[in-house]
């Protein structure tokens, strides 16, 4: 049963992979309607393999690892298996991604269609279905790896396809530019992940992400057991694993840098602060594309990433995930306030709601925050997706302040855009459990991070640290290795004083900040989706062109049907049940993570009945303020934008982190290398020049003959006698040389002396028949000189194969060594 | 379970790849890209070997630390062959190789 669940996952990941073979080779001739059926089929197999899944999973299910190929190499010593992870969260967001990927790639058949198939002579269509469908099968292998070995290899493969799909429109300049930015930026955060993988790998000794956290936990029930203290404590010798609580750099645990080296991954892809310049930038590629990004794969890996490696991290290092969590989410969500651009503002709001869930992991609400990423997929890609069909409608304006009016245009996309602004507002009427997307999974973030204010987790801890303690080393038993969170904080707590950060209690402005930016969101939403739809029309000509199309707006209705059904049934118990559940017991009390009191226990429970009174209420605040700046066009905005120049310019720079970025790293990389090349240049390779120069006249000057302006001089007869006296030494000094200063060898001497006497004679002679050859070999040789790059490759080529051919033939035997390397 | 052979038989595969783009490409930054192909086809024998072959630690890191050279050494040819790339594009803004033939004999 599991085996078949994991083999339906498998063919789901490497259908797409297929289809992206076939278009990859065929796509060209396959043409326009038909590649992009192609990859549309590759992905629905995927879903309704998922789908299958699913609905297996709800009627048995069966967690654990299921390994096809065991092992599948070996690193080192150490096995790494190819196989899947299966539980439920593997199993909903496999559901999730194709769901979403399936909807977009219908739209695309849409947004496509309108598009010019080729730019420079180059097919476009098929080019754009053959990037996304690697992308799903990266996505798809990503959410299914069993180690992080694998998620680092699906990790790169999702990366290198936001290259592509950012950069598709490849003759425009900005859209190279940032397809390059995103990659670079990326590269940054995945040379932490690599470093972190790496600390894993040594001291941990396996990648597989359940080995990995079942050692952590033991060395972490030791290390808390022993008093932990980082400082006295003492690793087994036998356990490498245990030198990971000891002090590292900066007097941090090391355990935590690893921890914070891993999280580096998701700043990248999940374009945290302060990674996250290249996000907004990425909206140069096709709306698709950015749907598929921003929605459902590539920022949702970074996040998929820390709550695979939740059991690896400590305290510190989820407090270093909080506070970047909390800061982005405050930044992005300021600078959305004011953007034009209808894309922007999606990415801005894409920014702060990952900031949300980053947040969200790093205070412990691990189920809030991978509900908040199932809800946003929905929405997100509801809300991108309605924006592409606006810009496509519009002739690719993007500008919000030339649009307004559209509901008569596209009232489909109008009211399906209006379920994602209310998602993303987290609108709901408190107390009767009626909402909707970020209302249950927002707030529940929230929730858990006021329980943390308040001491929640301290309290729990100071009833029962050795409870922690033998919950970690049960828990490491059992082979599932989910306890470590707890054990490594109660860990801190006891040692209160130690130099490592301590996470008991959360600080207040930990939590103000993402009930502040609670208000902020439902104000920037409302605005984008009034500015765009309501109102009066702004622009004629954008107006007059606006209209709809019946293949793109058919998945934003199946979006928006998932979006409210991603609220209320399957995806938070689906989530809550691979929760790793000590983590939650602190949280919550015990509450919350049995599956089936979810949803009750929840609504009912103290922490979010406080957050009805902190931000239930946020979405009327955040629209009424909108609707009241908004509702008689922009002439208000305009009148508050000016009153707050400074801050309106602060924002509308992000913050001026571009521009800093620049200076800094762009500018200042290559005004240093500059110099250090200019120095090179000037001091090494002249150098060198100049003293073969040098050298070149010395010798030239010893010998009698030497350039000078007029060109060669020949040597007067007088030098001649120097040339034989020079011959003389030269047969001396090698006859010397040669004897090792002793006269035994004479005879050796003798036949060295005669051949530089015949040198230094004959070399006329000598030169003069070599070039004689070297000619006549160089006539015959200029005939396959083409000059053509392609034909010598061949050649070379052509060569090496006959070569080898007649090294098996001739030496038939001595190959037999190899072979026997091969068997071994 | 992957043996040696895998790794060989990968090679040998990047490495045709390589050639066949080498010869097929007339894009100058192509043409690279299979040169890239070609070195990393050797360098997945170097180290495959190291790993499969001797036994001794010495004899295993001496193929590795060889790939290493290998990837640096590519790094400073790419280096070099963009810049003559450039230099190329500037006289004839163009960098398809079958326009670069002026060095024919």
């Amino acid at each position: 049963m599991a085996h078949t669940m994991a083999l339906l996952l498998l063919v789901g990941v490497f259908v797409p992979l297929v289809a992206f073979v076939v278009l990859a080779f065929f796509g060209a001739r396959l043409g326009k309607p038909r590649a992009g059926y192609v990859a549309v089929a590759g992905i629905g197999i995927s879903f309704v393999c998922s789908a299958i899944v699913l609905l297996m999973w709800r009627n048995n299910p069966q967690p654990g690892v299921v390994n096809f190929l065991e092992p599948w190499a070996y690193l080192g010593t150490m096995p790494v298996n190819f196989g899947v992870n299966l539980d439920s969260l593997t199993v909903i967001m496999f559901f999730m991604v194709t769901l979403i990927a399936t909807c977009i790639f219908v739209f695309s058949l849409g947004y496509m269609a309108g598009h010019s198939d080729e730019v420079d002579g180059q097919c476009k269509y098929h080019r754009f279905f053959t990037y996304l469908s690697l992308f799903a099968f990266s996505m798809l292998g990503l959410v299914v790896a069993p180690s992080l070995l694998f998620l680092f290899i699906f990790w790169e493969l999702v990366g290198v396809c936001s290259y592509f799909l950012i950069g598709f429109y490849f003759h425009k300049q900005s859209a190279t530019n940032a397809s390059m930015k995103a990659f670079i930026v990326n590269r940054v955060g995945d040379f932490g992940f690599l470093v972190g993988l790496m600390m894993v790998l040594y001291f941990l000794g396996d990648v597989s992400l359940a080995g990995s956290a079942e050692t952590f936990a033991e060395s972490a029930g030791q290390f808390v057991s022993h008093g932990g203290d980082m400082n006295t404590f003492h690793p087994r010798e036998t356990h490498r694993a245990d030198q990971l609580f000891q002090p590292g750099p900066l007097g941090v645990m090391l355990a935590t840098w690893m921890g914070i080296c891993l999280f580096c991954g998701a700043i990248g892809k999940s374009a945290q602060v302060p990674l996250q310049v290249w996000l907004p930038d990425a909206m140069e590629g096709p709306t698709p594309v950015s749907a598929l990004i921003h929605a459902a794969t590539m920022v949702a890996a970074g996040v998929y990433l820390v709550a695979r490696i939740f059991a690896l991290l400590t305290p510190g290092a989820s407090m270093f995930i909080a506070t970047i969590g909390c800061v982005t989410l405050t930044m992005a969500a300021l600078i959305a306030i004011v953007q034009t651009d209808i894309k922007r503002v999606l990415a801005y709001s894409t920014l702060s709601q990952l900031g949300y869930m980053i947040f969200g992991l790093g205070v412990g609400a691990w189920i809030g925050a991978l509900f908040h990423l199932l809800t946003h997929a929905f929405f997100k890609a509801l809300m991108f997706l309605g924006s592409g069909q606006v810009i496509e409608g519009c002739h690719h304006e993007q500008d919000m302040t030339k649009m307004g009016g559209l509901r008569h245009k596209m009232p489909w996309t109008c009211w399906t855009f209006l379920v994602g602004v209310l998602a993303i507002a987290g609108t709901g009427i408190p107390g009767i459990g009626l909402g909707i997307g970020g209302y249950f999974s927002k707030d529940e973030i929230l929730a858990v991070a006021w329980h943390r204010v308040n001491g929640g987790e301290a309290e729990h801890h100071a009833a029962g640290y050795g409870d922690g303690v033998e919950m970690a080393l049960a828990a490491a038993d059992t082979g599932h290795g989910h306890a470590t969170k707890a054990d490594a904080s109660a860990g801190h707590g006891a040692a209160g004083q130690s130099a490592g950060p301590v996470a008991e209690k959360l600080p207040y402005w930990l939590f103000l900040f993402p009930v502040f930016i609670a208000y902020v969101t439902p104000f920037y939403m409302m605005r984008c989706w009034w500015m765009t739809f309501m109102g009066k029309p702004r622009d004629d000509h954008v107006y007059e062109h606006a209209h709809e199309s019946k293949l793109m707006y058919a998945p934003l209705v199946a979006l928006a049907v998932g979006t409210v059904f991603a609220s209320y049934w399957l995806f938070r118990p689906m989530v809550a049940d691979s929760a790793p559940t000590v983590v939650l017991s602190q949280a919550f009390d015990g509450h919350a993570h049995d599956a089936d009191h979810a949803q009750g226990a929840l609504i009912d429970h103290g922490a979010h009945t406080a957050m009805i009174f902190y931000v239930g209420f946020a979405f009327v605040v955040g629209f009424g303020i909108a609707y009241a700046i908004y509702k008689n066009g922009l002439a208000k905005a305009e009148g508050l934008k000016a009153r707050l120049a400074p801050v309106h310019k602060v924002l509308w720079h992000k913050f001026y982190f571009d521009e800093v970025y620049n200076t800094v790293f762009v500018y200042g990389t290559s005004r240093v290398v500059a110099v250090i090349s200019w120095w090179i240049d000037k001091y090494v390779i002249d150098g060198v020049v100049n003293l073969a120069g040098w050298v070149t006249r010395v010798v030239a000057d010893v010998s009698g003959n030497r350039m000078d302006a007029r060109g060669m001089v020949n040597a007067p007869p007088s030098t001649r006698a120097r040339d034989w006296f020079m011959a003389v030494v030269l047969v001396l000094a090698a006859y010397l040389v040669w004897s090792g200063f002793w006269p035994g060898d004479f005879q050796a001497g003798v036949w060295i002396a005669f051949v530089v006497f015949l040198l230094v004679l004959g070399v006329d002679g000598l030169v003069n028949d070599l070039g004689g050859m070297a000619w006549d070999t160089a006539g015959m040789m200029r005939r396959p000189q083409s000059g053509n790059i392609r034909t010598y490759v061949i050649l070379a080529a052509g060569a090496a194969a006959v070569a080898i051919v007649l090294v098996l033939i001739l030496v038939g035997e001595s190959s037999t060594a190899s072979v026997e390397l091969v068997a071994r | 379970m992957i043996g040696l052979n895998h790794y060989l038989v990968l090679a040998a595969f990047i490495f045709c790849m390589g050639i066949f783009v080498m010869i097929t490409k007339r894009n100058a930054v192509g043409i690279l890209i299979g040169v890239e192909l070609l070195l990393n086809a050797a360098n997945l024998n170097l180290v495959a070997f190291s790993v499969y072959g001797p036994s001794s630690l010495t004899a295993q890191l001496s193929g590795q630390i060889t790939a290493m050279f290998v990837i640096v050494l590519a790094a400073a040819e790419a280096a070099v062959a963009i810049a003559i790339f450039m230099n190329f594009y500037n006289l004839r803004s163009t960098i398809d190789v079958d326009l670069a033939n002026e060095l024919k004999g």
